[in-house]
Order: C-alpha cells, then structure tokens, then sequence
C-alpha cells in the first residue's frame, strides 16, 4: 500500500489548498448565519421596498395592497420577467409581487395565490411572504356567503396578536433554518468542485510526470495494482472533504436537523460528490500540467457554481443561463438543495441527471487514457 | 547471458535512433555503451527496459523476452534514468521508500533497504530535505539511490555523472564499483571516455544508432592502427631530416602541430629508444618529448572519423 500511502502523503503537502478553501468557506458560512440570526429578530420591523402589479383590481386585491403599504414602500415596476429580475437583483426592490386576475377565486379555493420575486439572500424577504400570509390567512377566515369581511381584517391585523400561519409542509416556521441549510450545501458544492479538482488533480500530476511514471512502469508493480491505490487514495480524499463539510453541518446546526429534510442535503451531497469524483477522472486523463488544473479547479467551480445558482439563486437567472447550466451537474445540485419536497422520489430526476454525469464523466476518462497509452 | 538485443531498429518518426543495434552483456560484468549525444544510448536502455516499443528485432533479458507485463523479470532490475526522476514533494527519504514500494512489499526489508540505500549515497543527513534544496550532485546520487534500492541483479545507469562536480562523480562511480563487487552486472551509458575506461570491463562504442565496436580497452585498442605517439619538439630541425625520419621503424605518419611533431606509430615497441637513437644519430636538441599510449578518444576518431569530446 506504498503507493496508496503517498498518494495521501503528497496529498496532505498540499494541504494549504484545502485549508483555504474551508476556511474561505466557513467565513462565508459564519457570516451568512449572522444574516440569518438578524432575519429572524428583524421579522416585523424594517420597511421593505416592493413592487405590486395588480391584475385583479378587486376588493381583496386593493385591501391586499393597502395593507402592504402601511409596511412597506412601494416602488414603481412593471410587468416583465426580465426587468422585475434586474430590479431585485440591483436591489431596487426587495420583492415584486404579482396579484393574477383570478385573485379573489385563488383565495377561495385555498390555491397558490400570488407570485412573489424576491431575493433570497436579503434578510427580510420571507417578511414580505409572511405578511400576504397572514392576510390571506385571515381574510380566509372571514370568508362567508361569498364576502370577504375585509373590515375585520384590518381590524384583526392591526391588533398584532400573535397569529400562527400555517402554509404547506410548515415550511414558513422553519425557513431560515431551510434556508441556511440551503445555502451552506450548495456552497459546499462549490467548494467540493474547486478542492476534489485542484487538490486530486495535483496530486495525480505528481504520479502522472513522465520520468516518475517511467520509473513506475519498469518496476514490478503491476498496473491494475497500482491503479486501485491510486483510486482508493482519490476516494479516501474526497470522503474525507466531503466529510468535513457533513460534520460541520452537523456542528453547527445539528439542533435543527430534526426540523429539517436533512437526509435530502445528504445524499445529495454524496451524489453529487461521486459526480465531481467522476470529472476530476475525466480532467486527469485530460491533463498532467498543473497550471491548467488549477486553472480549471478555479474557473470550472467558480463559473458553474454561478449560473448553476450557488450564488445568486436560480429564480434570478436568466433562462439562457440557466439552460447552458443544465449542461454542469452544480445545477441539480441546487435544485435538488432548493427544492422544498416531502420525499427524495420527487427529486429523482435531479439525482438521475447527477449520476449519469458521473457515468459520463467516467466513460470519457477511460476513452482519454486509452488515447494517451496507445502514444 | 543477462541482457541480448539483436538487431533492434527503432524509428523516431523520420529519425532513425536504433539502427540494427547489437549488445551482448554477461553476468557480472560493467558493460559501458559509449557514443556522442543523441547516438541513441537512452532509447537503446528504453527499449531493452520495454518502455518503448521498436520496430524490429529482439531483445532478451535474463534469457527471456521482455514484454511489459514481465514482473518477474522486472524486479530483477534497476534503473537510474538519465534525469533525476523523483517527486519534488517527497523527501530525500520518503522518494527511495517509495520507489523502493514499487518492488517491495514487506515493511520490514523495505526500512532495511531504505536505510542501506541512504547510507550507500551518503545522504544520511539530508533524509529530510526536499529535492529542489539538494545541490546537483546530491541530486543526481539521490536518483541512484530511487533506483538501486531494491537490490536489482542488472542495473542501468544513463549517464549518472552529467553536470555532477568531481567529489560527487568519484563517489559514484566508486559506488558502482561495489554494486559491481557484490553481484550485481551494470549497464553504464556516458560520453565521457575517461569514465568508461576506469570503469567498465567492457565497452560497446555507439554511433547513429549502431554498435561499431566492442571488446575490453585492450581489445578496442588494439583494433586501431596507431598504436603510440611520441610528442616532440626540437629546438632547430631541417625538413630533410624529418623526412628522414620516416626510416625510424614502424613509423607511419608525421604530423606537424606548431612547432611539436607528433610521430605515429603502428605499433608500441621499443618506438622511444629508436626515436632516441635517431636524435643521437643526427645530433638534435629537444626541448620536449613525450609517449602517448592510445585512448578511446584515438579509437573512437579512427573507427567513425570524428572526436568523442564534450
Ligand atoms: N521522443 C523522441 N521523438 C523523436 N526523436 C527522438 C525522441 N527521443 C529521442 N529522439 C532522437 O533519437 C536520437 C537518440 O536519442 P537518445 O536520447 O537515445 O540519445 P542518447 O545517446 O541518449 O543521447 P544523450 O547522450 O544526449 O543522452 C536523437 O537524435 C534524438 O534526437
Ligand atoms: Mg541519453
């Protein structure tokens, strides 16, 4: 097990990269907690900017409205995907609702009732949700005989008692939570690319160097052995990564996993490591030089994990984007960390997709080794 | 035998690098391929070894054809490639275990064979240091060190003195000389006369590609026409009395080099006393004279017609 031994020996004299990476990702991490910590107690304060489009023009629509008033500002916005997008982003706005036609008879038959635009990442954007919530939640409550008692409605909200609004799966309870885990598992897959990429690839440029392959291929080793040291180093490394970033979770909001799907984070995050396992394969048959990985460790990580949603959340990317990230296994990633589900079979396609990235991956990376020994 | 190849023909694209190339080596033996740069020493080691594929004729290693896939055979051999071959992030020590891994399975001979190995390079003190703050020369003793260390019977060595300063280069090769006395037969590639004749037992001198001589010193001695020159430089001399010269038995050629003369001779016996006899004779006075007995230099200059010099 020489060879499996050095793998990792060479691997921990490159630690400093690890090291960055973790430490980079964990500074984040902290500050998006504190981020989160101030979005729980800021809940009923801060005035927020938002744009409504009203397509309904009813009683409950323009009491809707006069009722996010009184909380918030209203700004100027108009009723197109790509400029609504652009406004949250530039946060010129921190939500923009759309109130559809059908408004009052959504609210009726307890459907999904409004879309709201809004950015995650803001500390105050659930706020806005929650505030339709409750005003759904009551003026469903004062539905009778075909008439909203919008009066009572104001009166109640007004009164600012302590109102519990349940919406499906519980999901408004337990968001910022949600959230977090959210962002600390597609940030991790970002991370997880740019570490398995660089650190595996510069270890493997190492073994690959010609005159120490020579002084490999003329010994007695044989090379199937060789190979599996080499592969059971990779997999060593890239649980042992992986790893730290499930415990840390686990640290840090381990108190909270039984309020969450946490299982869900899980396998997806070990689906998704074997699928960048997979491409680092594919890289190393690529190249030997270490330049280029590291290159390719920053650009390949950095560029997916954008327009896969890592950064910005993937409601304001654009659909062109969006499509070009569909080609990168980051974005089922996401979606898959995104997604608010009940059961993992609702996300079997984004875990589908990771996995034959992963075949895919492996499949050119044997083709590519095949081409460099027949030279 | 421990190693034949036989008319082996390796081409390089255009470039032919191995042209019928014959090598015979006996156990026990330093065997010295001897050739200018890019006569195709390393690409011969490279084929023998299976590193590289030829396009004709056969090699042999301990009696038995070399493919890639023959272990056995391979752990019989070492290597120390014409490049200093190790990891840049490994130690001095951790690269010979290493490398030593590659053969040896067994933790125990392993440590015992890495400590043997470090003590025969005399890297003791430097087992903690990283390569690249190595000085050439222990460099270069390091890369033994990653190839010898599992006690192969046939080792090769490409040109391990290059760029190496003289303490460092006597070390070595004082080195192979023991690896040589306890058993093992050396293939020893350079350019560098002096070392092939001090070293090896036998020498195969290489050029374009082909073996165009082989035997001991004596023997590739022997296979030349001059067999000595006597240096000379009188302090007045008339041209009629050079020629006269030509009578001195055995001399075949005279030639003028400023004002020294170098007479040749086509063999080695006696040639001073009858020089000296022909200045009594004819009453010179020299300032300066003296033997040269042949070298590899005069026979690689007479077999291809060129000098073998840096
Ligand atoms: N990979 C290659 N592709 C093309 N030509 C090559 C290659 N390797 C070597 N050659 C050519 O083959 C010839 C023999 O090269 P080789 O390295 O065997 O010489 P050498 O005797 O070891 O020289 P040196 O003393 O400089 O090490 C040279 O002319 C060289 O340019
Ligand atoms: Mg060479």
């Amino acid at each position: 097990m020489t060879v499996f031994k050095y793998f990792l020996k060479i691997a921990l004299k490159n630690k400093w990269i690890i090291i960055m990476y973790i430490s980079i990702f964990f500074v984040m991490t902290l500050l998006n907690s504190t981020d989160a910590m101030k979005r729980e107690e800021a809940f009923e304060e801060t005035r927020l900017n938002i744009g409504i489009i009203d397509k309904s023009n009813s009683e409950l629509s323009s009491s809707l409205k006069d009722y996010l008033k009184e909380k918030n500002n209203i700004v100027a916005t108009k009723e197109d995907e790509e400029y609504i997008k652009e406004q949250i982003f530039l946060e010129i706005a921190d939500a923009v609702i759309i109130i559809p036609e059908d408004f009052t008879e959504r609210v009726i038959e307890k459907e999904e009732a409004i879309i709201i635009y809004k950015d995650d990442r803001k500390p105050h954007s659930i706020q806005i949700e929650n505030q339709i919530n409750k005003f759904l939640a009551f003026a469903n409550i004062t539905y009778q005989n075909g008439q909203f008692a919008l009066g009572d409605v104001k009166e109640a909200l007004k009164e600012n008692t302590q109102v519990h609004v349940l919406s499906k799966s519980g999901f408004f309870e337990n968001s910022s939570i949600e959230t977090w885990f959210r962002y600390y598992f597609n940030f991790t897959g970002y991370v997880i690319l740019a570490v398995y990429i660089a650190i595996i690839g510069i270890v493997m440029s190492d073994f690959r160097d010609e005159r120490i392959d020579n002084r490999r291929k003329i010994s007695s080793k044989k090379l199937l052995e060789f190979n599996k040291e080499i592969y059971l180093g990779q997999l060593t490394l890239a649980i042992a990564v992986t790893s730290v970033f499930i415990i840390a979770s686990i640290l840090l909001m381990g108190r909270y996993i039984g309020h969450i799907y946490y299982i869900k984070y899980l396998i997806n995050l070990m689906v998704f490591s074997l699928s960048i396992l997979c491409l680092t394969f594919l890289i190393n048959n690529i190249t030997r030089n270490k330049h280029v990985i590291t290159t390719l460790s920053t650009v390949l990580s950095l560029g997916s994990s954008f327009i896969s949603g890592v950064m910005v959340p993937q409601e304001l990317l654009g659909e062109k984007v969006l499509l070009v990230a569909k080609f990168f296994p980051v974005y089922y990633f996401v979606r898959i960390n995104d997604a608010v589900i009940n059961s993992l079979s609702e996300v079997a396609f984004e875990l589908f997709m990771q996995v034959l990235f992963a075949v895919a991956f492996l499949l050119l990376g044997l083709m590519f080794s095949k081409k460099a020994q027949r030279i | 035998m421990v190693v034949k190849v036989k008319n082996v023909v390796k081409r390089y694209e255009e470039k032919i690098a191995l042209d019928h190339f014959n090598m015979e080596v006996n156990e026990g033996e330093i065997l010295g391929l001897l050739g200018p740069n890019g006569c195709g020493k390393t690409t011969a080691i490279n084929c023998i070894l299976s590193l590289l594929k030829f396009d004709k004729g056969e090699i042999q290693v301990f009696g038995r054809k070399m493919t890639p896939n023959s272990y056995d055979i391979k752990r019989q051999i070492g290597l120390v490639p014409q490049e200093v071959s190790v990891f840049e992030n490994l130690t001095v020590k951790e690269n010979i275990d290493y490398f030593c891994g590659l053969y040896i399975d067994d933790k125990n001979t392993r440590r015992q064979y890495v400590e043997e190995a470090i003590e025969f390079v005399g890297l003791k003190d430097y087992v903690r240091f990283y390569p690249r703050k190595l000085s050439g020369g222990l460099k270069r003793r390091l890369n033994i060190a990653c190839g010898i260390v599992h006690k192969p019977k046939l080792i090769f060595l490409d040109e391990p003195t290059v760029a190496v300063d003289a303490q460092s280069r006597n070390f070595i090769l004082e080195g192979i000389k023991k690896l040589n006395r306890e058993g093992s037969t050396v293939i020893y590639t350079t350019h560098y006369l002096e070392e092939a004749e001090m070293l090896c037992n036998r020498i195969i001198i290489m050029d374009n590609g082909k073996d165009i001589a082989s035997g001991t010193i004596e023997e590739l001695k022997a296979m030349i026409t001059t067999l000595e020159k006597i240096v000379v430089r009188f302090v007045n001399i008339e041209d009629e009395v050079i020629n006269k010269m030509y009578k001195i038995p055995h001399v075949i050629d005279i030639e003028r080099n400023g004002e020294d003369f170098i007479i040749k001779f086509e063999n080695g016996i006696n040639n001073l006393s009858n020089l000296l006899s022909f200045i009594a004779e004819y009453n010179l006075t020299y300032i300066k004279l003296y033997s040269q007995l042949p070298t590899l230099n005069d026979v690689f200059l007479e077999l291809t017609g060129k000098e073998l010099r840096d």
